[in-house]
């Protein structure tokens, strides 16, 4: 049945989408700082997994170096140029557009070095079908629902778990009495940062597995999640997936009704009926 | 010399919309990606009407006008209830949308393939077909924008965006509206890009979508940056350096395929190096 | 029986789950220099916030002349006759004492632009009085000589008199001023003590935030101890600085 056939590529699409949904949510709700530069960062880790797997690498080290270049970009995009705006105390205005200007160096960088026409991962076994109940689905999709909820799970855990996610936690709400009690909120933001661009490396490997490389494709999943973030609540992890899938299931299931180009229609129409009737989102975050 | 009119006519038509990017972002604040989609919209729109012989020039002009102005306003008007970022995401949005729209809506914009043989502007009845003439309406339009730009910084609105962009909290305070002025300011920057917009359609009298994406929208802002912010100066000195950068590249051997990305990358660093070490720009007050 | 001044009546405002205003109340009468005080975190710049109309109270409301407040914005309510200053000033620091002053001005021509591009040479002119304007107030407050400086260029106490030139310029009748003498030294402070009881003489009432003795006992006629988010004591300055009680709240034991 096509409906449901659609509704399962959502709950893919969706799976992926929210993890870059909560790597997005977790650095903007604890810098405050809205780092587009993380669609660069999401790109970058298609590109460097394929450059790996092209040169016949095992699977597991493309994907630890794939994580690692990403967590090394993200820190060093936050300590070499969002720090210090911070220190010659910079508009939000003036980091957006430098983290904008971040976007576009490596977006294109990546089209000089690679070409900007679309890139398939060399991988015969990811493309694979396989029937459930009459859905068909590649092995690689089935990868990408259980990675993107492991990645899920773990996050969750950290942040509620462990002691320097409860950190992390307290710095993101209160900057200012965060430093007084040395918790050293710059050093928070490197590590969340980090572990943002990190989570968000794993879609970045997963999506263009499925559906190609392009340089310039970041910015459409990017503006997804931010509308999933800020529907699901700003500071709920949970919220930005469950949002991020549901924006992604009903995506696909508009396919019956209206041509594929106006989906990125859909996503702003649902943005803006968030932004007119419940602004503050469905799962904000309780202080 | 016929290269260096359209060099001027070019610019000109960029001076335009660096004073509508100064006005949004400079001097209200606002970020915005979304001045390409606007410039985009009033190029379509003049261009349909006097491709389908509907009206002259002069009239297509202030249709154009008067529709970009009210999407300005209808994307600004919702900001009283949500913080700033809420702009990044719904300018983001505007955009995509916009060049989805360009692209896919074939009867209204020609799709990718876009419109040719658009005619010539036609002035009390005379045409403007030589490129001599036609760098004449652009001064002359440039000088009313330039005109208009400098009564509205001397004059009372002026400075009252100039103290809303210092501190919102105590504008209010002294019982100013705000959001009427930040509205304003949207709604003039949408006049000067959607005029932009007709100029540059029967300039070239050939549009495609290229030249209103999202690139688009970043060459604009890295022309405000460079050029400076907030002030005429700036936004003349921004888009002549700017324009005349593809010609100086052209001294360095770039394979074409590259050439592209390489203008892009350019713009993106410009961005970066500015924001940190030159936030005034070159002729500007500091962003 | 004509209605208080200002009225404040039962007041609750909540910050998740701290209560900044408990059940507060108070009145204001015209005419008077009436000083808010109380310990730090006692509610009382909270209580500007609430009658300005930047906060909105859980419970509670504020009536001015009978009037109630409620729900309307701040700049509605600047339209009412009240108007505040802050704490930590908020002037417009690249701007200069003059235009600092001629942004509170109400309803120029040119402050929309249609006006401002199709009518320069009127806006031009209303410009001319407003300038004017301006400075007669600045004179007002002493700051005459310094109108065509920059902010950053002003010295602590000549921005504190801004902020009270500012706040005259929306020609507000009641003042609600954020600790007007707070860092000024003893020259200066002797200067804004005279501003503010020459201000009264004129027919304009003043609703004071202050935490030192000296100025409340020198300028207010009526005092509001303010403790905890809720109206403790009210009375003249020498019945409230003379309570040990109250003394002991705010400084922790007797003066």
């Amino acid at each position: 049945m096509l409906a449901l056939q659609l509704l399962v590529n959502g709950l893919v699409t969706g799976s992926a989408l929210g993890l870059v949904a909560i790597s997005f949510s977790l650095i903007y709700s604890t810098t405050k700082i809205f780092h587009v530069a993380h669609a660069g960062v999401y790109t970058m880790a298609g590109y460097v997994a394929w450059s790996l797997a092209s040169r016949g690498m095992p699977d597991v080290v493309t994907l630890v170096v794939t994580v690692a270049a990403c967590m090394a970009m993200g820190a060093l995009i936050q300590h070499q140029l969002y720090a210090r705006l911070e220190r010659r105390r910079a508009t939000p205005l003036v980091v957006l557009i430098a983290s904008l200007g971040a976007l576009a160096v490596m977006q294109n960088v990546i089209a000089a070095i690679y070409s900007p026409n679309i890139l398939q991962f060399p991988v015969p076994w990811g493309s694979q079908m396989v029937v459930l109940g009459g859905v068909r689905l590649t092995w690689t999709q089935i990868l990408t629902v259980l990675a993107s909820l492991a990645a899920y799970g773990a996050t969750v855990w950290f942040f509620h778990r462990t002691i320097l996610g409860k950190q992390i936690r307290a710095v993101a709400s209160n900057p200012f009495l965060a430093e007084i009690t040395r918790l050293h909120p710059q050093r928070v933001y490197i590590i969340v940062v980090g572990i943002g661009s990190a989570i968000v490396a794993l879609p970045g490997i997963l999506v263009p597995l499925d559906l190609g490389l392009q340089p310039y494709s970041g910015i459409t999943p990017l503006l997804t999640a931010t509308i999933a973030m800020i529907a699901g609540g700003i500071g709920s992890i949970t919220g930005s997936f469950v949002i991020a899938v549901g924006i992604a299931v009903l995506q696909n299931l508009s396919l019956l009704v209206i041509p594929g180009e106006w989906s990125i229609g859909i996503t702003f129409f649902i943005f803006v009926i968030f932004m007119l009737f419940r602004p503050t989102g469905l799962f904000a975050a309780a202080r | 010399m016929d290269f260096l009119f359209s060099y001027i006519a070019l610019a000109e038509v960029y001076v335009l919309l660096g004073l509508s990017t100064n006005l949004l972002v400079g001097i209200a604040g606002i970020f915005s990606v979304s001045q390409a989609a606007v410039f985009g919209v009033g190029a379509y729109i003049v261009a349909q009407l006097l491709m389908t012989e509907t009206m002259g020039f002069v009239p297509a002009m202030l249709v154009a006008s008067l529709v970009c102005i009210a999407l300005n306003v209808l994307v600004t008007l919702p900001s009283l209830r949500v913080s700033g970022d809420y702009f990044v995401v719904t300018s983001f949005g505007i955009q995509l949308l916009a060049t989805a729209v360009f692209i896919n809506w074939t009867q209204g914009t020609g799709g990718a393939n876009g419109l040719p043989g658009i005619p010539p502007p036609d002035l009390f009845g005379v045409m403007l077909e030589t490129n001599a003439q036609l760098v004449m309406l652009t001064t002359v339009s440039v000088g009313l924008g330039c005109l208009a730009f400098w009564l509205i910084m001397r004059a009372p609105f002026g400075r009252l965006l100039r103290a809303i962009r210092e501190d919102e909290l105590a504008v209010a305070a002294v019982g100013k509206g705000v959001l009427q002025a930040k509205v304003s300011a949207a709604a003039l920057a949408g006049a000067f890009a959607g005029s932009a917009g007709g100029l540059y359609a029967t300039f070239l009298s050939f549009i495609d979508p290229v030249s209103f994406d999202l690139d688009a929208s970043i060459l604009l802002l890295t022309m405000v940056v460079v050029g400076g912010a907030r002030t005429l100066a700036g936004s003349i000195i921004g888009p002549f350096l700017l324009l005349a950068l593809p010609q100086v590249l052209t001294f360095i051997d770039i394979p074409t395929t590259i050439a592209a990305s390489a203008r892009q990358l350019i713009y993106g660093v410009l961005l970066i190096v500015f924001m940190l070490f030159r936030p005034q720009g070159l002729a500007g007050e500091k962003l | 029986m004509s209605a208080a001044y200002l009225e404040a009546a039962g007041l609750e405002v909540r910050f998740g789950g701290l209560l900044a205003l408990r059940d507060c109340s108070f009145t204001v009468e015209s005419g008077r220099i009436t000083c808010l005080v109380g310990p730090n975190g006692a509610g009382k710049t909270t209580i500007f916030n609430v009658i300005t109309g930047f906060l909105k109270p859980n419970q509670g409301n504020v009536a001015f002349k009978g009037q109630s407040l409620d729900g309307l914005t701040p700049q509605a309510i600047v339209g009412t006759g009240i108007a505040r200053t802050f704490q930590n000033l908020r002037l417009f620091v690249d701007l200069t004492a003059l235009d600092n002053v001629l942004v509170g001005l109400p309803a120029q021509a040119g402050e929309e632009p249609i006006g401002a591009i199709f009518r320069p040479l009127h806006v031009a002119r209303a410009q001319k009085r407003r300038r004017e304007e301006a400075l007669a107030t600045l004179d007002h407050v002493g700051l005459a000589d310094r109108a065509h400086e920059y902010v950053r260029n002003l010295s602590y106490g000549e921005q504190k008199l801004l902020t009270v030139a500012r706040v005259l310029a929306t020609g507000a009748e009641l003042l609600l001023l954020d600790e007007p003498a707070s860092g000024l030294s003893a020259g200066a402070l002797d200067g804004i003590m005279a501003l503010l009881r020459r201000l009264q003489s004129e027919g304009k009432t003043l609703l004071v935030v202050e935490h030192n003795t000296r100025v409340v006992q020198q300028i207010a006629d009526e005092v509001l101890f303010l403790h905890q988010g809720h109206l403790m004591a009210t009375g003249s300055p020498a019945k409230i600085i003379s309570d040990p009680a109250l003394a002991e709240i705010y400084f922790g034991g007797a003066i």
